[in-house]
């Protein structure tokens, strides 16, 4: 297997995940093409989940593929053809459930994380 | 605009899209403030791996539509099945009745090949059954031959020396018949005659055969004659007789007398290695002295009685096997043989040699006897088939017509036709598929009772792999050939009444192409109704046919004599006796004996040599010969041609004479002079006195061969088993009771067995003949109700959709009958040339069932009339009806329709 950069394997399994609910968050508002999605995590995130624009595409594909988005080509902003995807209804569901799913995580992962006993009495 | 989503050409789109992202990162990296020339250099950095991540969006995008195209395809199939399924449960009647045909169809052609399976194709159910090579003649699987040592069947001798030098097989075995058994379980058990082979202790290892109970033989079972007192049953005579009781492995079973130990049962799937003749138990060769006194078959060369298997040792062709065997066969039957015997083998081996081919499905007598027989019926079937698809096809095509304007319908609102067309496909999938489920019920039901009808064959003709395919192909080729036609036909009715704004009413579009399917079905049914009236015929033929003597007044009685002890002067004596009692019978008009009677597969041969005549070929000296006892050839009621009868006087001292059969006299003596020629025969010479006409022996079919018959007061082999011949003043049936009496009376250890009229013994031979017969017309029945049906169903449309036309001919003062006439001169019509092609059909495939026939020609007046008149008949009852309609149709009323 190989990594990106600086990322090490905890680091790639938890942004695959992450990822995927910050696509489908950022079609939640209408349908976007790639770039628009690449652009919209970065801001959101402030540059600190995207290690390459590319690692989108096939996440975005996978999703696809999975039917939680659908595509269809369109004209951009720009007026060139550009692939446009929309949050599916089972997209919209998994954005739901992946999202409290990921906040029950990191609130648990936190907590244990600030432990500074052995034990939790 | 947006451009639909592209199926099936990933690299674009993939390629696309990344271009456009490149595109817009590097406008907005220059809209940032970066240098134009190094803005694509900064864009595809910023992305990352190009190519990685466009082979990684490939693979997903292949992934995708795969499963996507399969999602469409199993889609439209549910669909189209579960409407098809709605369409079928809206017309219950019509379902069940195309259901019932199909399986009808479908059920009697699996029932055939599963038949055809089990008996000519399937494999014997053992490890790599390629790997096994049968030795000697596989048909002659309860042969014995006494004499002259031969080819095609071993002496346990020769075997020995085949097993000890043979280096291309890397195990052997032997097996063979073992005669009538006495089998008795428990004290005072009920005698029951069991089919057993004797085999040598390798016959499981070397088969591959685990026990299902118990154990199998070893090899230790091979080294003492009568050392080891063991049997190993079937599985399916453990479960009849045994109740599959495992309480009985290590019990005894008395075998004519002897006790043997049960050590195992077979496996359920393996009835041995006949196949057609299901072996009930095993008993190790080596205790057969025991189970036979007085019959020194393990030393004797001069008894052929076993079949040899062995398999291959790695790397060994078949072709090397068969150099190596026959060439050792060769080389014991000639050191072993005797001076006067010499010649003789070397003659025998030039023109036959043994037989060396593959084993892997066993030995079979009736493989070859029921071939042709099978074949015959599959092609029956097969036509029975035709009928019911032309039928089948007839009825959807029917129906196709009748829903025209819902077809129309759903072409008007979109549905291509291609898609309409998959329904009706689909559909009529639906019906093949339900009626070979259906069929599948009949055919086991079908092959179970065509075994159950006497013909003496034992097998498990089930439904494996190789049957379930045949019958899934068929349903498959039923719904093409039943679907096509109506499915195109019914969608381009529909497409030009979509075209017309008005479709008309009543009248409905002309059955062109049901015409011609019904055409097709009186000529299919013509050609099995001529080819069930030829065989018809032919069993008649053969059920009368002269066999040379007083057929339907003979009873023949088999005595076991040996068993009891009986041998030399004793043996004579007792034959004496018997017959003398058998005669003193009420109704007996006359009796005598014979060493090996009629019509009961046994063949006795000897090699002959006469003063002044040379062979040309090796076999011209083989003749067939019996032994036969005073006043046997009036007795049995043979025309005797010249010269006398063996008598009285022809006894152990006198000296030695023969009767000769025409075959015979005139192929050694052609000039006429074989009275009062001397012949040697059995190290005898014997010297000819009497001239008989032929008589078939055992086959109506054989050509009758060269017969030697020798007084029975002369034999020079032993004789171990014998017959009484009678015959009857009236119906020999009647004195079967009587004469098994009289001849038990002297001595109730000898076994008297199968007393039984001749007639019935040919009856036996010709069961399989009469059970073709049967069911081929059968079959042809079968296919004359359908095609009868078939016109029925095309005329009553046709009158229907010329109501107004027949109603404006009876208003303008036609007479009914003239109507009626016009709608059966058309039936006639569609009859007529049905039954000509049929016949031409018939004609031209006559050669086909060639060897099936009997005492008729190819061309057969009577069958062709026959089924001219049948045919003719079923054709104009099928068309009374819609034409005794056409005659009451009210003038108004049809006008009224239009």
């Amino acid at each position: 297997m190989q990594y990106d950069g600086t990322m090490d394997e905890l680091g790639v399994s938890l942004t695959r995940g992450t990822l995927d609910l910050l696509i489908l968050k950022a079609l939640s508002w209408g349908p976007r093409h790639g770039y628009a999605v690449a652009e919209w995590i970065e801001r959101a995130t402030g540059q600190a989940l995207l290690v390459g624009e590319g690692t989108l595409y096939p996440a975005l594909h996978r999703l696809e593929r999975h039917r939680l988005v659908s595509s269809e080509w369109g004209l951009s902003e720009s007026n060139r053809h550009a692939k446009f995807y929309r949050l599916s209804a089972a997209g919209r569901q998994r954005l739901l459930t992946g999202t409290s799913a990921w906040q029950r995580f990191v609130g648990a992962a936190d907590r244990a994380l600030r432990a500074t006993a052995p034990l939790p009495s | 605009m947006r451009r639909p989503f592209r199926l099936g050409r990933p690299e674009r789109d993939v390629d696309d899209e990344l271009a456009f992202h490149i595109a817009e990162r590097e406008r907005a990296l220059i809209a940032a403030g970066e240098e134009p020339g190094r803005a694509r250099s900064r864009a595809l950095e910023r992305f990352g791996d190009l190519s990685r991540v466009r082979a990684e969006c490939l693979t997903i995008d292949r992934d995708r539509d795969r499963a996507r195209r399969w999602g469409a395809v199993a889609g439209s199939l549910r669909q189209d099945a579960g409407y098809g399924l709605r369409r079928l449960r809206r017309q219950p009647g019509f379902t069940l009745i195309v259901l019932l045909i199909i399986a009808i169809g479908i059920g009697t052609n699996t029932a055939i090949f599963s038949l055809i399976d089990a008996l000519l194709l399937r494999p014997l159910p053992v490890p790599h059954p390629e790997q096994l090579v049968a030795v000697g003649d596989p048909r002659q699987t309860a042969s014995l031959s006494l004499g002259l040592p031969q080819a095609s069947l071993l002496s346990y001798p020769v075997f020995a020396d085949l097993r000890d030098q043979t280096r291309t097989l890397r195990g052997v075995y032997a097996s063979g018949y073992a005669q009538r058994l006495d089998v008795v379980r428990g004290r005072g058990g009920d005698v029951t005659h069991p089919r057993g082979r004797f085999v040598s202790g390798s016959f499981f290892t070397v088969l591959g055969v685990p026990a299902f109970v118990g154990r199998t033989f070893t090899a230790a079972e091979d080294r003492t004659p009568g050392g080891d007192p063991v049997v190993v049953l079937s599985y399916g005579y453990w479960a009849r007789a045994f109740a599959a009781d495992r309480g009985v492995i290590g019990g005894t079973l008395s075998v004519n007398g002897v006790p043997l130990t049960i050590v195992g049962v077979a496996p359920p799937d393996f009835a041995g290695d006949v196949i057609g003749q299901a072996s009930d138990l095993w008993i190790p060769v080596m205790m057969q002295p025991s189970l036979m006194p007085h019959t020194p078959w393990l030393s004797d060369r001069s008894v052929s009685w076993l079949l040899v298997m062995g398999r291959l040792a790695p790397g060994v062709s078949l072709a090397a096997a068969r150099t190596e065997l026959t060439a050792l066969v060769a080389r014991s039957l000639l050191e072993h043989a005797t001076a006067t015997d010499h010649d003789a083998i070397e003659h025998m081996l030039r023109a036959h040699a043994t037989p060396v081919g593959s084993g892997a499905r066993g030995f079979s007598y009736y493989r070859d006897a029921y071939r042709t027989a099978l074949l015959t019926l599959m092609a029956a079937v097969g036509l029975v088939l035709l009928v019911v698809c032309a039928n089948v096809a007839n009825l959807l095509l029917a129906r196709a017509v009748a829903q025209v304007r819902e077809i129309s319908v759903r072409m008007a609102i979109g549905a291509g036709r291609w898609r309409l067309v998959q329904l009706a496909l689909t559909e009529s999938l639906l019906l093949a598929v339900g009626g070979a489920a259906l069929g599948l019920a009949v055919a086991v039901l079908g092959s179970r009772a065509l075994l159950r009808m006497g013909t003496g064959v034992t097998l498990a003709a089930g439904l494996d792999g190789r049957v379930l395919a045949f019958t899934a192909a068929l349903s498959l080729g039923t719904a093409i050939l039943v679907g096509t036609l109506p499915a195109f036909r019914g969608t381009r009715l529909a497409l030009a009444t979509a075209l017309r704004t008005q479709g008309r009413s009543v009248s409905g579009p002309s059955l062109v192409l049901g015409r011609y399917l019904v055409v097709a079905q009186v000529a299919l049914s013509m050609t099995l109704v001529v080819g069930a009236g030829m065989l018809a015929r032919s069993t008649i033929h053969l059920a009368h046919a002269d066999v040379g003597v007083a057929r339907d007044n003979l009873l023949i009685a088999t005595i076991d004599a040996q068993r009891a002890g009986y041998t030399g002067p004793r043996l004579l004596a007792l034959m004496r006796d018997l017959t003398g009692r058998a005669l003193a019978v009420p109704g007996v008009a006359a009796a005598t004996l014979s060493e090996d009677g009629l019509f009961n597969g046994r063949y006795a041969g000897t090699t002959v040599q006469i003063g002044g005549f040379s062979a040309r070929a090796d076999s011209d000296t083989t003749v067939a010969e019996d032994a036969v006892g005073p006043g046997y050839f009036h007795a049995v009621g043979a025309h005797i041609l010249r010269g006398r009868d063996i008598d009285a006087h022809d006894n152990e001292t006198a000296p030695r004479v023969a009767v000769v059969n025409a075959s015979f006299a005139h192929f050694f003596f052609p000039r006429g002079d074989a009275l009062g020629q001397h012949v040697l025969a059995d190290s005898a010479t014997w010297e000819i006195v009497g001239i008989v006409a032929d008589i078939r022996q055992n086959g109506i079919r054989d050509a009758p061969a060269r017969r030697l018959y020798v007084p029975i007061f002369q034999a020079t082999e032993g004789v171990s088993e014998f017959r009484v011949v009678v015959r009857a003043e009236g119906d020999p049936a009647r004195l079967t009771a009587a004469v098994q009496g009289a001849l038990s009376a002297p001595d109730p250890s000898v076994a008297v067995l199968d007393v039984e009229p001749l007639d019935s013994l040919i009856g036996s031979t010709i069961q399989g003949d009469r059970l073709v017969a049967t069911m081929v017309s059968l079959f042809g029945v079968l296919a004359l109700v359908l095609a009868a049906l078939g016109l029925y169903g095309v005329t009553a449309y046709t009158t229907v959709r010329r109501t107004a036309e027949f109603g404006l001919r009876l208003a303008l003062g036609a007479a009914p009958a003239a109507v009626a006439r016009m709608v059966l001169r058309e039936a006639a019509l569609l009859t007529g040339l049905g039954i000509a092609i049929g016949l031409t059909v018939a004609l031209a495939a006559a050669h086909l069932v060639e060897a099936q026939l009997y005492g008729i020609g190819l061309f057969d007046p009577p069958s062709v009339g026959l089924a001219i008149v049948v045919l003719g008949l079923s054709g104009t009852l099928a068309a009374c009806l819609p034409a005794s309609r056409a005659m009451r149709i009210a003038p108004l009323d049809a006008i009224h329709t239009e």
